[in-house]
């Protein structure tokens, strides 16, 4: 038998996660991580989708903001987080400084990835016909990188929930990462399930009532063509 | 229309082109025949602007350029409707506007009824007539062609042909047409250049097209009496 102190019950997590949720505090803390979430993501998720096509496009620019990725995707999160709260204090600034930062690396590499592989013949095609640069963009590039692009968004998001709870544990004094800590600190451990059953709960809202979709809406002319 | 004056190009130390002049008139079509690799596409590339001459200059008169490719180079995400309304757009047109345009172009290739299909669903002769219409749609006061019915079955061939034959004649398009198929430029050019291997440009005399290609399949067939 596992001591209840290491290992909650499915009983005691469900009572724990209804009283969260009757007392109206898995809510509040829940928009708090989605917010840092879905602002870190879409900051970090869209430097890196620029920063990739740009260099994608510009091999000196991709030379010079090599040792940067470099940099990037190697830190390990722990030090991100020191020097975020060492400049920002505690708060939604530092998590969200967090998730934006750890993301970029992913989504760029995904996104350069994307346009060294596209079709080169069809940029010819675009340059004979004079595409304007908006219809390069939506005809040839956005379509062209997409699926790179959404491998990356997958990914991005799943280390940006890992980001958000790890910035939270030791960065915010609010959001899931925090009552999570809180939980822990008190040995509450039926909270503390809970509150990784609602961490799981919200990667599979996004997962697949976000991602797949687009994906699906992204690359539908795949299936069409079989 | 276009000239080319003492015009040289070669790829790394490939030479290509070497000391080319040539005059098209308006309204011409000119076949350009010859072996691969002696500088057949090179010329369409030229003509266009998206190769640069190492020496020697091009002068085209203004006024928008169609393009054959060799291969479709369809738009993979894209209905045949609007891979051929994208020159369309390119030029301008809204979206509405370029696909009523472009419906029009694939009746005119024969497709009406294929609108709504991917390119990966279409057969390679048809997936090539969309990318004639798509050259056709912008109304180009230049046509070019780069060997645009290698994928196509002979009865479907000579249809195209006549077809574009009188589209190119009815709007007065000034159209080069590149291919190692003799037969093939004999039915729709006024002008046949051939190309040599030694990269020399000779004109070939057309006063009896018969003659010219019993010649031609005398030496393909290895000299047997047609």
């Amino acid at each position: 038998m596992v001591s209840p102190v290491f290992v909650a019950s499915p009983a005691d997590t469900a009572r724990a996660l209804a009283r969260l949720a009757w007392e109206g505090t898995l809510w509040t803390q829940l928009l708090i991580t989605f917010k840092r979430l879905v602002i870190g993501l879409a900051i970090g998720a869209g430097v890196g989708l620029i920063l990739g096509v740009l260099a994608g496009l510009e091999p000196r620019l991709r030379s010079f903001l090599e040792p940067l990725r470099w940099v990037g995707m190697t830190m390990p999160a722990i030090i991100i987080i020191a020097l975020a709260m060492l400049w920002f204090g505690l708060g939604d600034f530092t998590v969200i400084f967090m998730v934006a930062v750890i993301v970029i690396p992913t989504m760029y590499v995904n996104t350069v990835a994307g346009v060294l592989a596209l079709d080169r013949r069809l940029v010819e095609m675009g340059g004979v016909y004079h595409f304007p640069r908006r219809l390069f963009l939506t005809e040839i590039y956005m379509p062209g990188i997409a699926s790179p692009v959404m491998a990356g968004l997958t990914l991005s998001t799943g280390i940006a929930v890992r980001a958000v709870v790890l910035g939270e544990v030791l960065g915010a004094m609010d959001g899931i990462g925090h009552a999570f800590s809180r939980a822990m600190s008190y040995l509450e451990t039926p909270e503390l399930f809970a509150w990784i059953v609602v961490l799981l709960a919200l990667m599979a809202v996004i997962e697949f009532g976000v991602l797949r979709p687009l994906k699906r809406r992204v690359m539908r002319w795949r299936k069409v063509a079989g | 229309m276009i000239t080319f004056e003492h015009v040289s190009k070669a790829f790394d130390s490939l030479k290509v082109l070497d000391d080319l002049s040539l005059h098209i008139a308006a309204d011409q079509i000119v076949g350009v025949v010859g072996p691969s690799g002696v500088g057949k596409t090179t010329i369409l590339k030229l003509i266009t602007g998206i190769v640069l001459p190492d020496a020697g200059t091009v002068r085209v008169a203004e006024g928008s350029v169609g393009y054959v490719f060799q291969e479709p180079r369809l738009l993979p995400w894209r209905t045949a409707l609007d891979n051929v309304a994208a020159p369309l757009r390119a030029q301008g047109l809204d979206k509405k506007e370029a696909r009523s345009a472009a419906a029009r172009w694939l009746e005119r290739v024969e497709l009406d009824g294929f609108e709504r299909y991917h390119p990966a669903e279409l057969s390679g002769g048809m997936a090539q007539r969309v990318s004639i219409a798509r050259a056709l749609a912008a109304e180009p006061r230049i046509l070019l062609m780069d060997e645009p019915f290698s994928n196509m079955d002979v009865t479907l061939k000579g249809s195209l042909i006549a077809i574009l034959q009188g589209i190119i004649k009815e709007r007065q398009t000034t159209a080069v047409y590149v291919t190692h198929e003799l037969t093939e430029a004999l039915q729709l050019a006024d002008r046949i250049l051939e190309l040599t291997p030694d990269h020399r440009l000779r004109e070939l005399d057309l006063s009896d097209r018969g003659a010219v290609a019993r010649e031609w399949l005398a030496t393909t067939l290895g000299g047997l009496d047609v």
